[in-house]
């Protein structure tokens, strides 16, 4: 037999997983951001408000030049693997032979392939190959880790669109590369914008593949915190952390508003 | 000829894989003329519309326009124009950008640009519409900036890919009445791909009747209705009555052996299965002339729908013709019957046609 189901009691069981799944999660952060304010340099003891750490941070040219070189690498990993990401997934959906559909599954490998298998094999190419790790081989590692995300992202987009527009721009007047440029390329602006942003908060944050590909000087700002921690941690580093997690909020709320800016309906869970 | 056609078609072919879409269609379509390719879906008849906007090639034969070849010029090369089937609006232009993208694609100034676009979206009625966004159209409204977006080009032929198909009943039969209109007002040659044969019939000044990638007749209206060249078009065209039976000497022998007499044709062999065929609205029920040709059946289903009635009646076993009448007060004659009667119907001679092919 059953029992009918009693509305009136509280589920406190899942109540206190989720209590619990949401404290692991934020409760750090929240340690990290208020520490980050501390007057005293203790990681342990809050002793008032003061915005010191802040002040040592930007007073650090080291961290501030880590800082810039993370800014960079987002950038031109952002544009890099925008422009090929985005070229590679029409080129899947629209051709027809058996190139495409490989193309399309080989894409899914560095997906799945865990980011330090990546970071190791990256960095074992470019020795073998003898190209120094420097500025140069993060910010390709990283745009070529990156398409796959961009690719898979707008792919279905690009299948969802109408051929008949691009047909449509044809016939009044344009080149097939005049139509991709002045109606397949808009059509997937918002796609375009949001995966931009994705990519640029990833690269921004991410460590493991910066860590193998990078050079000495200058170190992306994770791999350069993570550097000083292991001398012991700085509060400023909590000022760092907190400034790169009000960016990283800052920008996927920017991803999330993207498709309204447009007007359009789908959101960017839908995009992904 | 002294005229050169708006577009000719000389035996084009174009197989996509094993099957063959347009099998050698040669089409002579005149300059101003609103011409219907009609037939089923896959019968090639937007295959032929798409190679005639260079979006495919032919495998053989040419493609030409006001007489010049133009089989192998890509679309933006050609001085024609297409309303697509899904419209195809640029969601991300305005209406007034939209319908403007061709004309700034060639160079067109500003001016005679925003003049143009001002003009033909007073023709096609979306006066005051020019700055909305596509996604706050109608399907209609849609429709009309698909058609003042090719139309506003001037192109010498305007190609539409079953432009009215997504709309609804109503809207579709006002637009089909518009579209005429536009089209004497511009005076552009309208090449019309349709499955409906309505809309075929009320809107073309001439239609080409195509089946299994060949243009099975071409012709007016009235010719492709009155005088349908085969079976094909007897039965896709309107509703026809097609009995099957072995020809001898002007008689058609129908199973049960019911007999009746057909147009004589020369040369066919006697023992021959032909088709003959009868418009439902061409029988009559009564008031007969001297020279129909009489038959007797059993009434077996009336079909009252408001202006008319059918009369489905089994004139030898399995063969059942439908009659239509007009529910005018002479002939409102529900009360007469009530089914499972003996009656008789007639036609005129003229009105039956023997079918060359049997379906």
């Amino acid at each position: 037999m059953r029992r009918a189901f009693s509305r009136r009691r509280k589920p406190w069981f899942a109540i206190a997983v989720t209590v619990a799944f949401f404290g692991m999660l934020y409760l750090p952060i929240v340690v990290v951001a208020l520490f980050s304010l501390n007057s005293q340099k203790s990681l342990t003891v809050f002793k008032g408000f003061s915005l010191r750490w802040y002040r040592a941070f930007f007073a650090d040219h080291d961290l501030i030049g880590s800082l810039g070189f993370s800014l960079r690498i987002s950038a031109v990993a952002m544009i890099g693997s925008i422009v090929l990401g985005v070229a590679l997934a029409l080129g899947i959906v629209r051709s027809r032979g058996k190139l495409g559909s490989a193309a399309g599954l080989v894409l899914l490998i560095p997906l799945i392939t865990p980011e330090i298998v990546t970071g190791v094999a990256s960095a074992m190419l470019f020795k073998g190959v003898g190209l120094p790790l420097s500025s140069g081989t993060v910010m390709l590692a990283e745009v070529t880790f990156s398409i796959s995300y961009v690719t898979v992202i707008l792919r279905s987009r690009v299948a969802a669109l109408n051929p008949e527009v691009e047909e449509a721009a044809m016939d009044l007047g344009c080149s097939r590369f005049q139509a991709v440029r002045l109606v397949t390329l808009p059509a997937l602006l918002p796609a375009i914008l949001a995966s931009a942003i994705l990519i640029f908060a990833m690269v921004f944050d991410d460590f493991v593949l910066a860590y193998f590909t990078t050079g000495v000087t200058p170190q992306p700002l994770p791999v350069r915190i993570y550097s000083a921690i292991r001398f012991g941690v700085q509060p400023t580093i909590n000022a760092v952390g907190t400034l790169m997690l009000i960016g990283s909020i800052a920008l996927i709320g920017l991803a999330l508003l993207v498709p309204r800016l447009f007007g359009r309906r789908e959101s960017l869970s839908q995009l992904l | 000829m002294s005229e050169t056609s708006a577009v000719r078609l000389d035996g084009i072919t174009k197989s996509f894989g094993s099957s063959v879409a347009v099998d050698d269609v040669t089409l002579d379509i005149r300059p101003g003329e609103f011409f219907a390719m009609l037939g089923p879906s896959g019968c090639g008849k937007t295959t032929s519309l798409r190679m005639i906007a260079g979006f495919a090639d032919p495998d053989s034969g040419s493609v030409l326009l006001g007489g010049e070849d133009v089989t192998y010029l890509p679309p933006n090369k050609r001085n024609v124009n297409t309303v697509f089937q899904s419209y195809a609006v640029f969601e991300h232009l305005s209406v007034a950008d939209n319908v403007a993208f061709g004309l700034k694609r060639r160079g067109v100034p500003r001016d005679e640009r925003r003049e143009r676009v001002g003009r033909m979206l007073d023709l096609v009625q979306l006066t005051g519409m020019a700055n909305r966004r596509p996604r706050t159209l109608s399907g209609g409204q849609r429709q009309r900036v698909a058609l003042a977006r090719a139309l506003v080009n001037r192109p010498k032929v305007l190609l539409l890919d079953e432009p009215l198909a997504a709309l609804d009943l109503k809207l579709r039969r006002q637009m089909q009445v518009e579209l005429k209109q536009i089209q004497r007002e511009v005076g552009v040659t309208f090449v019309f791909v349709t499955h409906d044969q309505d809309e075929a019939l009320t809107m073309s000044d001439r239609l080409a009747v195509m089946n299994g990638g060949r243009v099975a007749q071409v012709g007016t209206p009235e010719d492709v209705y009155e005088r349908p060249a085969d079976a094909f078009v007897a039965g896709f065209i309107g509703t026809s009555n097609v009995m099957t039976g072995t020809y001898a000497d002007g008689r058609l022998t129908l199973p049960g052996g019911v007999s009746l007499p057909v147009p004589s044709r020369l040369g066919l062999a006697a023992g021959s299965r032909v088709g003959a065929a009868v418009r439902p609205e061409k029988i009559w029920l009564s008031d007969f002339e001297d020279g129909m040709v009489q038959i007797r059946g059993t009434l077996r289903e009336t079909v009252y729908s408001g202006a008319t009635t059918t009369y489905l009646v089994e004139i030898a076993p399995g063969v059942q013709l439908s009659v239509l009448e007009q529910n005018i007060d002479r002939s409102r004659r529900e009360e007469r019957w009530t089914g499972g009667e003996i009656i008789d119907l007639a036609w005129k001679p003229e009105h039956c046609l023997l079918l060359c092919e049997t379906a």
